[in-house]
C-alpha cells in the first residue's frame, strides 16, 4: 500500500471512530441516567451481531446561519444502516438523541429518507427508532420539506413493506406523522412521548396547562388514541418485542410470512372448549381463554390490547401457518361494533390482506352500538371501514360464529357475503337480522296486545322464534354456513380449511 | 372530589341491572360492583381501584349513558 493511502485511510477511519461517538460521553451517560439506551445500542440489540451495515455517517448538515457552520453534527443525529434479525435482512434508522437532542434537520431527514426509499426497492422491513426533540428550529423550510418528502416517501412504501416504529423518547410535532403512518408502533412506557406540541407550546396557544404526560405518555396512546400496538417496560423489552413481531411478517408484499414448523398438534381437541361460553346468553366471557386454546401454543401476539377492547387483534399460527385474529370480546362493551374497533380493525384487516396473513374471525357480536353518543361519533361512517376492509380483502378468510351474530355484526365480521371462504358455526351460534325479543315486539304486536296473557304471549313466541330463525340450522339450511361444528374441533376445523383455502384466486 | 375518590363510570349507555355493593363496603381493584345491561349482555363494571364504597348514584332499573357515575370509591390514605 502506498504511504498516501495509507494515510487517507487513517484519516477516513479516524473521522469515522469520531462521527460513530455520536454526542460524546457526558450526553450518552445522560441518556442512560433516562433509562435510555443511545441510537447505536438499540441498534446492536436490533440486528443479529455483526450484520448492521451502515450508510450516510458522513451526513453533514448544511447550516450556515446561528453559529451552526462552526458547529459539527455526527452523522446528523441519525443512524441508518441495513441490519439482520434472525438471519433476514432489514432496514434501520434509529435517531440519536445524544446529538442536539435527535433533532429533525434536512439531512437528518434526507437520510431517513433514503432508507424508506432502499426498504420499498429491497422489498426490506423498515424499522425506525424515534428519539427526537421534533424539527430542528434552525433550519427552517429544510426541515419542514423534508417532513414533506418523508410522508410521501412512506406512503409510496405503505402496502409494499412492513414499516414499523418504535417510539423510544420524545417524538413532537409533524414528525409524528411519521410512526403514526407505519403499520405498527410500538412505545416504551414512561420515557417515551408523542404530540403534536408539548406543554408550553399548549399553553401559550389555547391557554391550557397539560403535562407531557396527559398530552401524549405511552398510557395515552396505549388506552386513548390507540397508536400504540404494544407498551414496552424499556428500550430491552421494546426491541425484544419487534424481533418477536418480526418473526410473523414477510419481509416484503411479494413474500409469504415465515414458515415456522410446529410443535402443536394440528388435530389437537380441546376439551376446554365446551365450558368456556355460558349457558345463559346474557352472560358474558373473556374471548382471549379461546383464541388462547385454538392456535399454536403461546404463538397468539396480541396488537393494541388495551384499545377498543372489544374487538381483539393480533397474529399468530396455525399449524405453523401466520394468521390474523380478528375476533370481539363479549367481556367488553357486549363485544359491539363501536367506532373505535372498527379503525382498529380496518387497519389490521387492511395490513394482513396487503401482506398475504389470512384472517380468522371469531364472532360474538351483538351489533354495531346503537344509541345517541355512538350515532353522533359516526358509527355508520367509520362502522363501515371494518365492512369494506373485509370486502376489499382477497387473502383466505375463515369465519367461526361462536354465539351472537346478530344484524351489522354478521356481515361487519366477515360473513359469507363479505368474503368468508368458510364460515362455521357452534351450536350455540345466534345468526339473525335482528335479536328475538326485538322481533317479536314487531311480528306480534298486535297478538301480544290482544292475549289474555300478554308476558307468557310474548315468551313464547320469543321462544319459538329463537329455535326456528335464530339456532344455527337456520342460516346452514340457506347454506350461510358451511357446517356446525363441534367446538372441540375448532382447531382441527380451522387448520384444514385454512389450507384448502390458501390456494384461493379471487 | 378529593384526591383519593374513584369514580366507577358506565363503558355505555345501559340499564343498571344489579348493584353488587352497599356504600360502606370495601371492595378490592377489578371487582364487579354493577352490572349493566346493554346490546344483549349483562356486562359487569369494575371498581378501577380497591377502597370503600363512599356512594353509589344509580338504582336497580336505571338508564345510564356512558362515562356515567355509577359508585364513587374512597381509597385508602397512604400511611
Amino acid at each position: 500500500m502506498s504511504e498516501n493511502m495509507k494515510k487517507k485511510l487513517a484519516a477516513i477511519e479516524q473521522l469515522r471512530w469520531r462521527l460513530k461517538q455520536g454526542g460524546g460521553e457526558a450526553a450518552t451517560e445522560k441518556q442512560h441516567a433516562r433509562g435510555k439506551l443511545t441510537a447505536r445500542e438499540r441498534i446492536e440489540l436490533l440486528c443479529d451481531p455483526g450484520t448492521f451495515a451502515e450508510f450516510d455517517l458522513f451526513a453533514k448538515h448544511m447550516g450556515k446561519d446561528y453559529g451552526l457552520d462552526k458547529k459539527q453534527l455526527p452523522a446528523d443525529g441519525v443512524i441508518t444502516g441495513f441490519g439482520e434479525v434472525n438471519g433476514r435482512r432489514v432496514v434501520v434508522f434509529s435517531e440519536d438523541f445524544t446529538v442536539v437532542a435527535g433533532t429533525f434537520g434536512e439531512m437528518h431527514g434526507r437520510k431517513i429518507c433514503k432508507a424508506v426509499v432502499m426498504a420499498r426497492k429491497m422489498g426490506l422491513p423498515l424499522i425506525g427508532m424515534n428519539d427526537s426533540g421534533g424539527a430542528r428550529a434552525t433550519e427552517e423550510m429544510g426541515a419542514l420539506s423534508m417532513y414533506g418528502k418523508l410522508f410521501k416517501s412512506q406512503a409510496r412504501a405503505c402496502g409494499v413493506v412492513p414499516q414499523i416504529a418504535l417510539i423510544m423518547g420524545p417524538v413532537a410535532g409533524g414528525q409524528a406523522y411519521s410512526p403514526s403512518m407505519m403499520d405498527f408502533l410500538f412505545m416504551v412506557e414512561n420515557t417515551s412521548h408523542m404530540f403534536l406540541a408539548g406543554p408550553p407550546l399548549v399553553k401559550a396557544v389555547v391557554f391550557q396547562d397539560a403535562t407531557a404526560d396527559e398530552l401524549g405518555s405511552a398510557r395515552v396512546h396505549a388506552e386513548k388514541t390507540g397508536m400504540s400496538d404494544y407498551n414496552a417496560s424499556d428500550d430491552r423489552d421494546c426491541i425484544e418485542k419487534v424481533r418477536k413481531l418480526l418473526s410473523y411478517l414477510p419481509s416484503s408484499v411479494m413474500e409469504t410470512p415465515p414458515f415456522e414448523i410446529p410443535e402443536d398438534d394440528p388435530d389437537r381437541a380441546d376439551e376446554e372448549l365446551l365450558g368456556i361460553i355460558p349457558d345463559d346468553r346474557k352472560k358474558p366471557y373473556d374471548m382471549h381463554e379461546i383464541i388462547e386454546r385454538i392456535v399454536d401454543k403461546g404463538s397468539f401476539f396480541e396488537l393494541k390490547p388495551e384499545f377498543a377492547k372489544n374487538l381483539i387483534t393480533g397474529l399468530a399460527r396455525l399449524d405453523g401457518i401466520v394468521v390474523g385474529i380478528v375476533a370481539n370480546n363479549p367481556m367488553h362493551l357486549a363485544g359491539s361494533l363501536t367506532v373505535n374497533s372498527s379503525l382498529k380493525g380496518e387497519k389490521f384487516i387492511r395490513f394482513c390482506d396487503s401482506f398475504n396473513i389470512p384472517l380468522i374471525n371469531l364472532q360474538d357480536v351483538p351489533g354495531y352500538l346503537i344509541g345517541i353518543k355512538s350515532e353522533r361519533d359516526g358509527i355508520i361512517r367509520h362502522g363501515s371501514k371494518q365492512l369494506r376492509a373485509y370486502a376489499e380483502a382477497t387473502v383466505p378468510m375463515i369465519t367461526i360464529v361462536l354465539r351472537k351474530s346478530y344484524a351489522g355484526g354478521y356481515l361487519g365480521m366477515c360473513s359469507k357475503e363479505i368474503g368468508a371462504d368458510f364460515l362455521f358455526a357452534l351450536p350455540t351460534a345466534e345468526i339473525c337480522l335482528m335479536g328475538a325479543p326485538g322481533a317479536v315486539n314487531i311480528l306480534f304486536r298486535k297478538e301480544i296486545a290482544a292475549s289474555d296473557d300478554p308476558v307468557k304471549t310474548r315468551n313464547r313466541r320469543i321462544q319459538e322464534f329463537y329455535d326456528n330463525y335464530v339456532d344455527p340450522t337456520y342460516a346452514a339450511g340457506l347454506q350461510h354456513v358451511d357446517d356446525i361444528i363441534d367446538p372441540r374441533q375448532m382447531r382441527p376445523v380451522l387448520i384444514k380449511s385454512l389450507e384448502i383455502a390458501m390456494n384461493k384466486v379471487e | 372530589m378529593s384526591d383519593n375518590e374513584t369514580d366507577v363510570v358506565a363503558p355505555m349507555v345501559g340499564k343498571v341491572v344489579s348493584i353488587l355493593v352497599k356504600e360502606g363496603a370495601e371492595v378490592e381493584a377489578d371487582e364487579t360492583v354493577i352490572t349493566l345491561e346493554a346490546m344483549k349482555i349483562e356486562m359487569p363494571v369494575n371498581a378501577p381501584v380497591g377502597g370503600t364504597v363512599k356512594e353509589i348514584l344509580v338504582a336497580e332499573g336505571d338508564v345510564v349513558e356512558a362515562d356515567a357515575v355509577l359508585v364513587v370509591i374512597e381509597e385508602e390514605e397512604e400511611e
